[in-house]
């Protein structure tokens, strides 16, 4: 019986997989015929490992359909410390990168009506209604999700994670761990630090029980060092970046970025990394930039506008601005020297306490300045994301500074990162081609 | 009543206050530890938006997508209204008022001060004891700039004082059918409780209290509000105006601060876990099932014949809770609505109607 | 003439509505006008012809509603909409239901139970979109006069996905569209879709009733009554009057008035 199902599993994990790959691409191929404005003349094709990356998402999504019945499921914010589920063998589900993945299949609008209808207001954030919305109709693009057996959010992104995880725990009335990690305005406190650590160790045996098994130290600091090898080569093909022409843009960081978010801390996301990592150098040895013929290079502050990337990734590459970098891809790797596996749990709660998220929005300025600087910048695109105020506010400062100190110029650009009804195609379309005459065409 | 209109107003107790050699802190919303600054000679003086200020001015630096009161808040400092204060706390709210903290340290760089004071979202041990670290943090910078070293007695007896008056408090939410008040002249009563003196306050509740009889209000349909503040205050005239009357409130800075006493006799400590363990509050640690059970409990008591929730739009907290809220309250037969405004806004007549609707509903 | 027992006026942000019954609640009489700058002068000339119509208005109760409710000062009563609305469909469709009424200003949805009672209700927010204004709006724009959008939306099966949540963001949509040469009609329906979208979230908030029935000014436009058909998957019913529910409904709660 045991052989039977680890078969199909098998099956379902390597062959479906393909399958879904092959599917993906056809669609992909539908969607360039299908394309208004598609001129892919001005973009180099997608890196070779995309396809591996897609296929280890896609993989990544079949395990989760057998989930439930292979063992326990934990639904986790994007920034919370779950190298110790990863370690207690949970399979771990991103809500935010279901609602993501919802948002570039062009799903979220249909799936956050859903919770719309039951009454979650459309000011809420839209990935939180596309999550409920999912939850409350078991709509999704990828078949099914599985449920969670315990939940784990961490405020170091966001306090809207903590209201909508309060949702998902009452909704299937399951354990909420909650590690709440203090902002820090100017530094991090001492006691700030200790008291992140202290519910880390408290929620483990909370952890353990639901898992039915104990953390095993070695397996623990084995996950902690995936995650950090992991961050140190996304943090590595990110700095590449910097050269000219930048060999991916930061609308492929968005896709490739999937397994740090989503797999943080298993073997293959190290590998994929090394592998990408290894493509790129290539890239660069032959002189191939992610826009063919690159004139400008641009920051992006904030998450993508997920159902418009090829769009903005086609009308700025036809004017040869590449995005070189953003602060958004940046988060996932720029922590990567704290962790340590010999010192577990203080390493997390330093690790989980510094996302820029959980900063001053001073922070971000001098994050920016320096990007500016490191990666030869010629302006800023900053997305005033509706659904993202911890992110958003302060960009009209930060805006304002970087034209005052740095004289380049930075749009602010209104819209939502997975709600096509905040976003007009014409009126963004329009502050982008004032953005690039003011870059000086 | 003649007591309303001889209460100090809030420039008034200012005055009075710097006069006597004291400090006076705007505070903004919610929650703080309130003893703690006394102890410093420094007054509490809360900061609710207010209403009524040019909100342009806070235009350039947040966008529209953020609430009305951090709007507010910021064109109301920008625009001199703190200027008789000589610090700036900026509790941990919300990521709105996390961003306006943050927008003040960085880029404002008022004159006053900046303290920020982070919330705690769980109700745990750990909760109360960061939250005791995290006051011991803010002594350590009062320290520094006031060069004072109030004992742990000294705040003890401020603390104390705080208890009193919250006790008090309570009391004329208790007793508030026997108060000689209408709903706005309650709300505006208790409400000085933001800006008062402790020990002043706690006088005049005595003395309010001591009027308090047999029910003297007039008779209107019972209906609890629940929300973050009662802004702009006519609503409690429209309300009374359609023929209903607020018989219990689950509102951010009224019901949802009856805070219990403390029990560690450690000064910290105490403060954390009065403020801690307060009337379930989606900006601190509840879970949706206590904000429930709170809300059908003070229906109980109080014999409401429905809820109005009255918000802020784009108030994330607020908005995430109301659908299980209000499915939990029709299940127990108790109806709802949701009213949404800007504070800036008069209210408009769609609003009235809603009221009014909502009123012959529950009739 | 058959005697009025009791009048209904409901005065609106784009019309106002009087209504006349006779003692078994029957609409013996009614009229309909635009809402003119000067109401409280309409509301007076309404009276008038109302006298006309009957011997005396002397101890005929008169029920205002509408957003003007408060201007009628001749009123015995102000009532809202809501529980106007309910009374006024109760009495056409006696059992449980949910009422739909999109009109020039504002949109309601009104869950009604079987006992002709109020069980929940919502109306649009501050925004345009879910009213008959985002129409109006575009109608100048797109050329087309405001009682002929509905039938034009119909005269072609495809349509153009109009997914903006604002009438400003709606209108530099369709501006985009008919610069990429989409027919007007495509467009249309793209619009009627959306408009209906938004009532559909409403409904949904309050709770599909079984029948769906549907009153206001909008009424008239089939697009609106198709769509609203499709994306609910429920029948639409319409009352014989279908603008005249608020006045009708306040008419019989005047009616009430003057058993009492």
């Amino acid at each position: 019986m045991k052989t039977i199902k680890k078969m199909r599993y098998n099956w379902e994990a390597s062959v479906l997989g393909l399958m879904f790959q092959l599917n993906q691409k056809q669609k992909a191929k539908r969607r360039v015929k299908s394309g208004r404005n598609w001129k892919s003349e001005y973009l180099t094709p997608p890196l070779d490992i995309a396809n591996k990356s897609k296929m280890l998402v896609a993989r990544h999504i079949l395990r989760g359909r057998h989930a439930n019945e292979r063992g326990k499921v934990a639904w986790v914010t994007s920034g919370a410390p779950a190298e110790f589920l990863k370690a207690l063998g949970f399979y771990i589900l991103y809500p935010e990168n279901h609602a993501a993945i919802c948002g570039t299949a062009r799903v979220a609008e249909e799936i956050s009506s859903e919770a719309e209808n039951a009454g979650y207001s459309r000011d809420l954030c839209s990935y939180a209604r596309t999550d409920i919305g999912s939850v409350l109709s078991g709509k999704t693009p990828i078949k099914t999700i599985p449920k969670p057996d315990i939940l784990l959010v961490c405020t170091n992104i966001c306090q809207t994670v903590l209201h909508w995880y309060r949702v998902l725990a009452h909704h299937f009335d399951v354990p909420l761990i909650l590690i709440d990690a203090p902002f820090i305005y100017t530094e991090a406190s001492d006691h700030s630090i200790e008291f992140i650590k202290r519910q880390i160790e408290e929620a483990i045996p909370l952890a353990e029980k639901i898992a039915g098994k104990s953390l095993d130290p070695q397996k623990f600091a084995e996950v902690i060092n995936l995650s950090r090898d992991a961050s140190m080569l996304w943090m590595q093909i990110l700095d590449r970046c910097q050269h000219r022409p930048a060999p991916i843009s930061a609308f492929d960081q968005f896709i490739q970025m999937a397994p740090i978010v989503e797999m943080r801390g298993e073997v293959e996301t190290v590998d994929f990394y090394a592998e990408m990592l290894h493509e790129i150098d290539q890239r660069i040895a032959q002189g191939v930039g992610a826009v063919k013929n690159e004139k400008k290079r641009l920051l992006w502050d904030n998450l993508p506008i997920w159902y418009r990337l090829r769009y903005l990734a086609e009308f700025l590459g036809q004017h040869g601005i590449v995005i070189a970098t953003s602060t958004y891809t940046n988060a996932w790797g720029e922590l990567a020297d704290l962790y340590d596996p010999e010192k577990p749990l203080e390493s997390a709660a330093r690790t989980y306490i510094y996302p820029m998220l959980n900063r001053g929005a001073g922070d971000k300025l001098a994050k920016m300045k320096r990007m500016i600087e490191d990666f030869h910048l010629d302006g800023v695109i900053l997305h005033s994301d509706r659904s993202c105020k911890p992110y958003s506010i302060g960009q009209m400062d930060q805006r304002d500074r970087i034209i005052k100190d740095l004289e380049i110029p930075a749009l602010l650009l209104e819209a939502d990162h997975n709600d096509p009804r905040s976003y007009s195609e014409e009126q963004t379309t329009n502050r982008l081609e004032s953005f690039v005459e003011g870059l000086g065409f | 009543m003649e007591l309303t209109s001889a209460i100090p107003g809030r420039l008034e107790t200012i005055n009075t206050f710097k006069d006597d050699g004291g400090s006076v802190a705007a505070v903004f919303p919610i929650h703080y530890p309130r003893a703690l600054l006394r102890a410093f000679d420094i007054l509490p003086v809360e900061v609710w938006g207010p209403p009524g200020v040019d909100p342009s001015q806070g235009a350039s630096q947040l966008q529209p997508y953020i609430c009305s009161l951090v709007h507010n808040m910021l064109a109301f400092l920008k625009t001199g209204g703190l200027k008789i204060t000589d610090y700036l706390i900026v509790p941990h709210t919300c990521d709105s008022l996390q961003g306006f903290g943050s927008i003040l340290i960085d880029f404002v760089s008022p004159r006053q001060p900046v303290i920020p004071i982070y919330i705690p979202r769980g109700r745990r041990d750990s909760d109360v004891d960061f939250f005791a670290a995290e006051f011991a943090a803010i002594y350590t910078r009062l320290q520094e700039i006031t060069s004072r070293s109030p004992s742990d007695e000294e705040i003890m007896g401020c603390i104390l004082r705080e208890e009193q008056a919250d006790m008090l408090l309570a009391k004329l939410h208790k007793q508030r059918d026997g108060l000689p008040f209408s709903d706005l002249q309650y709300y505006r009563f208790i409400r000085t409780r933001e800006y008062l003196p402790a020990e002043n306050f706690s006088q005049l509740a005595q003395e309010t209290l001591s009027q308090a009889g047999e029910s003297q209000r007039n008779s209107g349909i019972p209906i609890i509000l629940s929300g973050i503040v009662p802004e702009p205050m006519s609503l409690f005239e429209t309300i009374t105006d359609l023929g209903g009357m607020v018989v219990a409130d689950d509102l951010a800075g009224c019901g949802r601060r009856l805070y219990p006493t403390g029990k560690s006799e450690e000064p910290f400590q105490r403060m954390a876990e009065s403020i801690i363990h307060a009337p379930p509050d989606p900006t601190r640690g509840n879970s949706l099932q206590e904000r429930l059970d709170h809300l059908l409990n003070l229906q109980n008591i109080s014999g409401a014949k429905g809820v109005v929730f009255y918000n802020i739009k784009f108030c994330e907290p607020e908005l995430f809770d109301l659908p299980i809220l209000r499915k939990g309250l029709r299940e127990a037969g108790v109806p709802s609505i949701p009213i949404e405004v800007d504070v800036n806004d008069p209210f408009s007549q769609q609003t009235i109607t809603r009221l009014e609707a909502f009123l012959e509903t529950i009739e | 003439m058959p005697a009025i027992q009791s009048l209904g006026i409901d005065v609106g942000s784009t019309t106002v509505k009087i209504v006349g019954l006779d003692a078994a609640g029957e609409m013996v009489w009614h009229m309909l006008e635009q809402a003119e700058p000067r109401v409280e002068h309409q509301i007076e000339r309404f009276l008038e012809l109302a006298k006309g119509e009957t011997l005396s208005l002397n101890g005929i109760p008169l029920v205002s509603t509408g957003y003007g409710r408060k201007l009628v000062k001749q009123a015995n009563r102000q009532v809202t909409e809501i529980t106007c609305h309910a009374r006024g469909i109760f009495r056409e469709f006696p059992h449980s239901g949910t009422l739909v009424d999109i009109g020039g200003q504002d949109s309601k949805v009104i869950g009604i139970s079987s006992a002709g009672k109020v069980v929940d209700f919502m109306m649009n927010d501050k925004c345009a979109a879910g009213t008959g204004r985002f129409l109006e709006n575009t109608s100048s724009r797109l050329g087309v006069p405001l009682e002929r959008m509905g039938e034009e939306a119909l005269s072609v099966s495809e349509e153009h996905p109009i997914s903006s949540t604002c009438t400003v963001f709606a209108e530099s949509e369709i501006i985009s569209l008919l610069a990429n040469g989409t027919s007007v009609a495509v467009i249309l329906r793209g619009l009627h879709r959306s408009l209906v979208k938004r009532i559909v979230a409403m409904i949904r908030t309050v709770g599909i009733v079984s029948p769906l029935m549907f009153s206001g000014g909008v009424v008239k436009n089939p697009a609106i009554t198709q769509l609203l058909e499709e994306e609910t998957g429920e029948e639409v019913v319409m009352p014989q009057r279908p603008q005249l529910m608020g006045a009708y409904g306040a008419a019989l709660i005047a009616l009430e008035l003057a058993g009492d």
